[in-house]
C-alpha cells in the first residue's frame, strides 16, 4: 500500500513538472513568434516596378543659370528679413520680444527690403524668366509697403497697423514662393 | 532536493520568460522625478501621467476620424527616409496625410493642413495628387465651414500649408516651434560651411547642399520654414485665431495635445483623440513611418534627436495600451497609408474629382453614417482633371486610372488593395 503510494506521489511530481514545461514551451513559442512577427520586415505591397526617370528639369540657358544664380543671395536676404520680420511680430504678441527689438527687426527689414529691390534692378533677366522677375520685385515692393505699415505703430502706438500691414506681406511671401520654386526647386525638399 | 532544485529552475524559466514578454524595449520614465536628461521640462509627460489621460477620456466624448492624402511625394530613396532600410536600395512614394476629427456635435478639427500647391512641384514631377483641401472634405462629405481648429504637428510646409483656407479655425502651435525658428535665422555660418543655417542651403542650380558632405538642407534647423508658411502662422496670430501653446495641452475632453519635442521638429506635438477604439495618436512627422514605430526605427530625421522620437514612439505605446498599441498611432508618410497593410487605413477610397489623392475612415462615433461610398469595392466612378477627358474607373484602382490621367502626373504604382 505504501509503496504503491510512494510510486504514485512521483507520477503526480512528473505530471505537475511535464505541465510546467508544456506551458513553459507554449510561452516560449508564443514569445518567439510575437517578437519575429514585430521586427520582421513588412511585406512589401508596393510593386518595385517604378516608373521611368522623371522628366528632367529643362536645362537652363547660360543667361538663365547666370541670373538665377545672381538672384540666389538676394532671395536669401529677403526670405531671412521677411522671416525675421513675421516671427518678431509673433514673438512680440506672445510678449517674448520687446517693442524695441520688433521695431529695430522691422527697419532692419525695410532696409534689407529696399536694397534688394535696387540690386534685383541692376540684374538684367532673360525674357525667358522676365515674367517671374517682374513678380519678384513686384513681391519685394509688398514687403516694403507692408514694413512701412507696421512701422507706424511705434509712432502711434496702435498695434492694429501689424494687422494692416499683415495682407501685403502674405501676398508677396506666396509670389516668392512661387518664383522661388521655379527658380530653386530644391530650396525646400520633401520633408 | 534534486526534484525541489529542478521545480525552483523551472518556475524560474516560467517568470523569466512571461517577464520578458512586457515591454522591455521601451524606454520608461514612469513617475515625474524620472525625466530623462535633455527632454524640455514642458516636453516632459511621464508616463503615469500620460496613463491618467487616458483614464480622463474614458468620460470624454466619443470622436469619429478620417485620413485625408493631401499630396504625395514620389520615388523618395527609402534608406533617406528610415536608415534602417537603405539596405533595402529601392524608393518609395510617401503620402501627405491630414487628420480630420469629428465631435459629436460635428465641430471638426484638423491635424496638420497639408501644403499649399505650387506649379513647379508638378512640372517636375516631384510629386502627384495634390488636391485642395476644402474640396476634399467635400468630397469626402465633410463641410469644411466646420472646422473650428487646426491643431498642426509641426510647421513644415508640407503640414502647415492652406492654413489661410480656413479663416475661422483656432491654430495651436508650440512656442517652442517658434523659438527654434527665429533662434537659428541669423546663425553664424562661419564654422559650419553654411551647414547650419536659415535660408540658402542649397546650390541654386543643382540643389545640393553648400559645402562638403552633400546633405540636403532638410537637416539645417530652419529649413522646411518657407517665408509663406510662417507668415500664415503670423496670419493666424494677428487675427487672434490662434493658440501658443508649451507643452501639454487639453484642447477638449477626449483630445489632449502632448509635445514631443524635437521628435521631429523643436516643437513637434501630438495630438491624442478619444474613439471607439480607443485612443488614437495623430503624430505628424514625429511619427512620420508607422512600420517606424512598430520596429522602433527611425524615420524622417530632420531636426530630430532620435532618442526624442523614440520617446515619442513611447508616448503612443502608452496612450494605447488598453486597446489596439501601436496600431492606433497615426503616421503623416507611411507608405502602407491606404492599404490593409497599415489596418487603421485599410477602409480607404480614391477621392472623387481629388486628383489620385485618397481618403480613408479611420473610425465613426456618435451615430455618424460611414462616408466610404457605398459602391467601393466593385462600383464604378467619374475622374475628371481640368483639360482632359473624364476617364471612369473602380474607386480603389488609381494604379489604373490615375497614373495615366494626367500628364503632369509621372506614372506610379499604388498598391492593389481594390
Amino acid at each position: 500500500m505504501s509503496q504503491g503510494r510512494r510510486h504514485r506521489l512521483p507520477s503526480r511530481r512528473m505530471l505537475f513538472l511535464g505541465c510546467v514545461a508544456i506551458a513553459v514551451i507554449g510561452v516560449c513559442s508564443f514569445a518567439v513568434s510575437r517578437a519575429v512577427s514585430r521586427t520582421a520586415t513588412p511585406a512589401v505591397t508596393t510593386a518595385n516596378v517604378k516608373p521611368a526617370a522623371r522628366p528632367p528639369r529643362p536645362a537652363l540657358t547660360p543667361a538663365e543659370e547666370a541670373y538665377m544664380r545672381a538672384m540666389w543671395p538676394i532671395h536669401g536676404d529677403v526670405e531671412r528679413s521677411l522671416m525675421r520680420a513675421s516671427l518678431g511680430q509673433i514673438l512680440y504678441k506672445t510678449d517674448d520680444l520687446s517693442r524695441a527689438e520688433l521695431k529695430a527687426r522691422m527697419e532692419q527689414a525695410l532696409t534689407t527690403y529696399r536694397g534688394a529691390e535696387t540690386r534685383i534692378r541692376a540684374l538684367e533677366p532673360p525674357a525667358s524668366v522676365r515674367n517671374d522677375h517682374e513678380q519678384y520685385l513686384v513681391a519685394v515692393r509688398l514687403f516694403q509697403e507692408s514694413a512701412v505699415e507696421a512701422i507706424k505703430m511705434f509712432k502711434d502706438g496702435r498695434d492694429d497697423h501689424l494687422l494692416a500691414a499683415y495682407p501685403k506681406s502674405q501676398e508677396g511671401s506666396d509670389k516668392i514662393r512661387e518664383v522661388g520654386g521655379k527658380f530653386w526647386p530644391s530650396e525646400f525638399p520633401p520633408n | 532536493m534534486a526534484r525541489t532544485l529542478l521545480r525552483i529552475a523551472m518556475m524560474s524559466v516560467f517568470l523569466f520568460v512571461v517577464g520578458g514578454l512586457g515591454p522591455a524595449d521601451v524606454l520608461q520614465a514612469k513617475s515625474n522625478n524620472e525625466r530623462p536628461p535633455q527632454v524640455l521640462p514642458s516636453g516632459f509627460e511621464s508616463t503615469d501621467s500620460l496613463l491618467r489621460d487616458v483614464e480622463r477620456a474614458e468620460k470624454a466624448p466619443l470622436y469619429s476620424a478620417w485620413i485625408v492624402e493631401s499630396s504625395r511625394f514620389l520615388n523618395v530613396p527609402f534608406g533617406g527616409f528610415q536608415p534602417d532600410k537603405a539596405g533595402l536600395n529601392t524608393t518609395v512614394d510617401l503620402p501627405v496625410n491630414v487628420g480630420i476629427i469629428e465631435e459629436p456635435d460635428g465641430k471638426l478639427t484638423l491635424y496638420d493642413s497639408g501644403w499649399k500647391q505650387l506649379a513647379y512641384i508638378f512640372d517636375w514631377n516631384t510629386s502627384c495628387c495634390w488636391a485642395d483641401l476644402r474640396h476634399q472634405m467635400q468630397m469626402i462629405g465633410l463641410n469644411p465651414e466646420d472646422v473650428t481648429r487646426i491643431v498642426i504637428g509641426h510647421g513644415h510646409w508640407d503640414h502647415a500649408g492652406q492654413l489661410d483656407s480656413f479663416p475661422n479655425a483656432v491654430l495651436y502651435v508650440q512656442k517652442e516651434e517658434l523659438k527654434q525658428i527665429d533662434f537659428f535665422l541669423d546663425y553664424p555660418i562661419e564654422f559650419n560651411g553654411g551647414h547650419i543655417r536659415a535660408v540658402n542651403t542649397v546650390d541654386p542650380i543643382s540643389g545640393g547642399q553648400v559645402g562638403p558632405p552633400a546633405q540636403a538642407c532638410a537637416r539645417s534647423p530652419v529649413c522646411g520654414y518657407p517665408p509663406q508658411t510662417v507668415a500664415e502662422i503670423e496670419g493666424k496670430i494677428l487675427a487672434g485665431k490662434a493658440k501658443i501653446i508649451d507643452g501639454r495641452f487639453e484642447v477638449a475632453p477626449g483630445l489632449v495635445i502632448h509635445p514631443a519635442f524635437r521628435g521631429h521638429t523643436y516643437g513637434s506635438q501630438l495630438l491624442q483623440v478619444h474613439t471607439p477604439r480607443g485612443e488614437l495618436v495623430f503624430g505628424s512627422d514625429t511619427y512620420s513611418s508607422w512600420e517606424g514605430i512598430r520596429d522602433w526605427n527611425v524615420a524622417n530625421i530632420q531636426q530630430t534627436d532620435t532618442i526624442q522620437q523614440f520617446l515619442a514612439y513611447e508616448k503612443c505605446y502608452v496612450l494605447t495600451s488598453n486597446s489596439f498599441s501601436f496600431n492606433n498611432c497615426l503616421a503623416a508618410h507611411e507608405r502602407l497609408s491606404y492599404s490593409t497593410d497599415y489596418p487603421i487605413t485599410q477602409n480607404w477610397w480614391t477621392i472623387t474629382n481629388g486628383n489620385c489623392s485618397r481618403a480613408a475612415e479611420l473610425i465613426l462615433a456618435n451615430g455618424e453614417k460611414t462616408h466610404v461610398p457605398a459602391n467601393v469595392t466593385t462600383g464604378s466612378t467619374t475622374i475628371s482633371l481640368p483639360g482632359l477627358p473624364a476617364k471612369t474607373g473602380l474607386w480603389r484602382i488609381d494604379s489604373v486610372v490615375c497614373k495615366n490621367t494626367i500628364s503632369t502626373v509621372p506614372p506610379h504604382v499604388i498598391p492593389p488593395n481594390g
